[in-house]
């Protein structure tokens, strides 16, 4: 491979692990500009209903992890393994299968377009801090051709990228190891989800804290076994985060734009 | 057992029926076509192999076909092997239903999981609904399910699964092994819905608000009329979304409702009865079939 055509010219290469360890904490940090907190992903209407309060938190994130954070898991190595590929041998159309797959997995809209709006705006972040050309060839790939009634030819439009899958690209790109991407990645999807819930209830800060540095074990447990999964054999069962996030657009008063 | 694993029991398969180490395999092939200039659709050909069974498909008032889908075993037993093959032609109109809950046995010890393939091929301008009771996993069952559905251009389809607990008067209430439910929706070439519902309840608590909550039955509903275009599909979520909350309204039920990436929406709906979503789904068909093709629905005849 010729690392240069992959990583800004200026890059030592390989990039030492100080800098490798650096960059994915700032990738997975909360206050990356891609709008992480700005979704609730279903959680706004479970809380609206009183099916969720602060007591329900840690079985509730212990099954979220279980089910939605081994789905983002898979997708998050094969996103990798597709951005660990040698020059020239990028597959966009892997890439559009990934993405699609992720698209056709999320029933409630809201979910899926807040995925593939974080996915689209955590690419463009990293392209903000140098240049690589597997990712930018990734952000510009297009969704599959569509003939639609009454039109004179085939309409043309934009993939919606997932943030998982994106997540796990661009570590791959900036040769971060496939394990501490997955880590980082539901690390930091479960710390979101714990702010979006210090919003909604009275949850306070150290509590927030102790939830999810007591959900460090599952996290492990969730990326471990996420190695012997593949993205077309992994379940989940989340129907009533799913009838949250199916909900959330008809709430009267919505902190959250998911 | 993986997802998909239960493509593999039709893997090296010989004919359609055999029974080798306890796995009985039934086949049932449909074949629906609109006959001639008419517009009355005919089942013109049909494959069975026990326990799968349709006696007749019967012509109804619209033209369409309704035919019952019957297990002669009386129920899905450890180690089946079950598949069914439906196609329906260019502007067919046909409506499955089961004559009763689908009941999933406890299986030996030593028994494989048992499988259901259903491939589903629905033509241009042809309308398939499937339109079943619901799946009633028995104490100790294991049961995988995986469903293909091809929607060609302007292909519409009305699909629902009910899963329920178990049997609730027995007091057998998610005491199945594992209930596997894998559906693939793809419209004319692009996958546009996948759902991989897995539920072990030893090792996953079904009653986890990540899962189920206090509900005890899931139902899944897909409508799609594909070639309609993405703001149709939103006025079509808001709407029915205003059925459920009215005309199938029950305080002991939810209804989420919500656009596909493309080319329909899917209902998920959470229930503490059976009957809250039978009959809330019976609702939101009858709406949803009004608004999307302006054409009446026909119940199965046992319904009425």
């Amino acid at each position: 491979m010729r690392p240069v055509d992959l990583l800004p010219t200026s890059e030592p290469f390989p990039p030492s692990a100080d800098l490798t360890g650096l960059r994915l904490l700032q990738l997975a940090d909360s206050a990356l500009p891609i709008g992480s907190l700005t979704h609730s992903f279903g959680l706004e209407s479970l809380v609206a209903k009183e099916i969720l309060t602060k007591k329900h938190l840690a079985s509730f994130f212990r099954g979220y992890l279980e089910e939605a954070g081994m789905m983002d898991a898979v997708f998050c190595r094969e996103g990798w393994r597709l951005g660990s590929v040698k020059e020239g041998e990028f597959s966009s159309s892997r890439w559009r299968e990934i993405n699609e797959l992720f698209s056709a997995l999320k029933p409630a809209r809201e979910t899926r377009s807040a995925s593939s709006s974080l996915g689209d705006n955590f690419l463009c972040a990293v392209l903000a801090c140098g240049d690589f050309p597997l990712l930018r060839e990734a952000l510009a790939a297009d969704g599959p051709d569509r003939k639609r009634p009454g039109q004179m030819g085939p309409k043309r439009k934009r993939m919606p990228i997932h943030h998982s899958p994106a997540f796990g690209l661009a570590c791959a790109v900036l040769r971060i190891d496939q394990d501490h991407a997955t880590l980082s990645y539901l690390h930091q999807s479960v710390a979101s989800l714990v702010s979006a819930c210090q919003r909604l209830m009275p949850l306070g800060q150290r509590e927030a804290m102790r939830l999810v540095w007591d959900l460090k074990p599952t996290i492990i447990e969730t990326a471990e076994r996420s190695r012997m999964r593949g993205i077309e054999d992994v379940s989940c069962s989340m129907p009533l985060l799913d009838w949250g996030s199916m909900e959330h657009p008809a709430l009267s008063t919505r902190l959250f734009i998911s | 057992m993986a997802l998909g694993a239960c493509a593999k029991a039709f893997s090296n398969e010989s004919g359609p029926s055999a029974r080798e180490h306890g796995r009985l395999r039934g086949l049932l092939d449909l074949d629906f076509q609109r006959a001639g200039a008419s517009n009355r659709t005919a089942l013109i050909r049909s494959l069975q192999e026990p326990p799968l069974r349709v006696v007749r498909a019967f012509e109804r008032e619209d033209g369409s076909a309704l035919a019952h889908l019957h297990n002669v075993s009386g129920g899905v037993l450890g180690g089946d092997s079950l598949m069914l093959r439906v196609r329906l032609g260019q502007e067919a109109s046909a409506q499955l239903t089961t004559t009763g809950a689908t009941r999933i046995y406890r299986p030996r010890v030593d028994a494989p999981t048992a499988v259901q393939i259903n491939e589903i091929f629905v033509g241009e301008d042809a309308l398939l609904e499937y339109v079943p009771d619901p799946i009633i996993p028995f104490s100790g069952a294991r049961f995988s399910q995986r469903t293909t559905i091809h929607l060609a251009p302007r292909a519409g389809l009305f699909w629902w699964e009910i899963l329920g607990p178990g049997r609730e008067a027995r007091g057998e209430i998610f005491q199945y092994e594992m209930i596997e439910m894998i559906t693939d929706i793809v419209a004319d070439g692009c996958r546009i819905a996948a759902e991989r519902t897995r539920l072990e309840p030893e090792s996953g608590d079904p009653h986890s608000l990540a899962r189920l909550g206090n509900y005890r039955y899931l139902a899944s509903f897909y409508i799609c009329r594909v070639g309609l275009d993405a703001k149709a599909w939103i006025a079509a979520e808001e709407q029915l979304r205003q059925v459920a909350r009215t005309a199938a309204y029950s305080s002991d039920t939810l209804w989420g409702i919500s656009a596909l990436a493309a080319d329909g929406v899917v209902l998920r709906c959470l229930a503490q009865r059976g009957l809250d979503a039978s009959s809330g789904l019976h609702t939101i068909w009858r709406a949803a079939k009004t608004l999307l093709f302006h054409r009446e629905t026909i119940p199965p005849r046992k319904v009425n």
